[in-house]
């Protein structure tokens, strides 16, 4: 039986179907040649990734850490409600307010920020969270979660919110809740990628730069529900 | 994305065959991804995704350096003048460094993410957008020129 370069290549390296790899194991096993060259293979490959590995564990620059640290993040979402005593959020500020809404988590999410239009307005699920939760009172489980509420310098309401797959900051006018920062996962693998938070962080520093005041509290919030969250009514 | 920095990196200084110039890729490399986020599909992979905008990005940069060396000598010359700086580059390099430095472009792609990213043909013949048969050939003439130059026994 003839084998070819390329598959002693990819018998190699466990790339044949089922069927020929064992033709090839065969054909390899009484032939000594090929069993070197099988060899040889293994040899290559153990050596280039031995050669390459050290690359992994040095510090990645700054630089690089830098690029990414800004323009994207990392957010943790709680699957579950959990005791404050887990909590991991740990923005100074604000963590009390939003801190239940954050509780720890073990599902965590690859944010992206998306670039979005000055026009656009939240919709579905996620503006019905911000017209009709409450921080306090929301459930646990609700599909889009309101994490704190406050006015920014113009006196608009705005409220941050996380969902499953993507969380962000909306503001009230006119029009709706306009969309001011938005994230989604992008996680292809969850578990090839699982990172400590950091982008929660950034969204409630984010909230805090836009603020004016403090976050709102239950009493609050109550009273801008009941005037539709608009500032002067 | 962060988790994937050393990988990128790894992949990047393979290319580039320095940490200086591959450092330099990476970060081409993320600042594209980012102004293009909007091309990713979610639920496809990440890394792949990665790998895909960084090899892209540095053929072009390879084309571009050739079509430099061109404007200013003949086609002959710039080809030598090439060689001979990769040359003196590799001449600080070890075994292996050199080895991988002789090989074409397109194979150094197919070796770096198959034997050493550890991506399976059909994987890597994705992120370079090829079909899986052309980088299986890639693969195997780049590794008969490196088992070349390194020695039968590795």
């Amino acid at each position: 039986m003839k084998v070819t370069r390329e598959e002693l290549a990819a018998f190699s390296d466990g790339e044949l179907d089922f069927e020929r790899h064992v033709e090839v194991e065969r054909a390899v096993a009484a032939d000594p040649d090929l069993e070197r060259a099988v060899a040889a293979h293994r040899a290559l490959r153990a050596r280039l990734s031995t050669h390459f590995a050290p690359i992994l564990d040095e510090p990645v620059p700054e630089r690089l850490r830098t690029l990414l640290q800004h323009k994207s993040s990392v957010i943790d979402f709680d699957k579950q409600r959990q005791s404050r005593s887990t909590t991991r959020f740990n923005a100074p500020r604000w963590g009390w307010i939003a801190g239940p809404a954050l509780a720890a988590s073990l599902i965590l999410a690859l944010l992206i920020p998306r670039e979005i239009g000055s026009e656009s307005y939240a919709s579905g699920q996620v503006a019905a969270a911000l017209d009709g939760q409450l921080v306090a009172t929301q459930p646990a489980d609700a599909p889009v979660r309101v994490m704190l509420s406050f006015r920014d310098r113009a006196g608009a309401y705005c409220r941050a919110y996380s969902g499953a797959d993507q969380a962000g900051i909306a503001c009230k006018d006119a029009h709706g809740w306009r969309m001011i920062e938005h994230f989604e996962d992008a996680t292809a693998e969850r578990g090839e990628y699982r990172q400590a938070g950091s982008g929660q962080a950034q969204l409630m520093m984010r909230a805090q730069d836009m603020a004016s005041g403090s976050a709102l509290n239950g009493g609050q919030e109550l009273q801008a529900r009941s005037k539709g969250w608009k500032p002067h009514s | 994305m962060l988790a994937l920095l050393p990988r990128l990196r790894r992949f990047a200084i393979g290319l580039s065959r320095n940490p200086v110039d591959g450092d330099d890729l990476c970060q081409m490399t993320i600042e594209r991804a980012l102004s293009r986020r909007e091309s990713y599909e979610p639920g496809t992979r990440l890394d792949s995704w990665m790998y895909r905008i960084m090899r892209n990005l540095w053929i072009d940069e390879r084309r571009a350096s050739r079509r430099r060396s061109q404007t200013f000598v003949s086609e002959e010359a710039g080809a030598f003048i090439g060689a001979a700086g990769a040359q003196d580059a590799a001449a600080e390099l070890g075994d292996v460094d050199r080895a991988m430095a002789s090989l074409p472009d397109d194979q150094r792609v197919a070796v770096l993410l198959v034997m050493v990213e550890g991506y399976t043909y059909r994987e890597a013949a994705e992120i370079v957008g090829c079909p899986v048969g052309t980088l299986n050939s890639r693969l195997v003439r780049g590794r008969d020129a490196l088992l070349a130059r390194l020695g039968e026994t590795v």
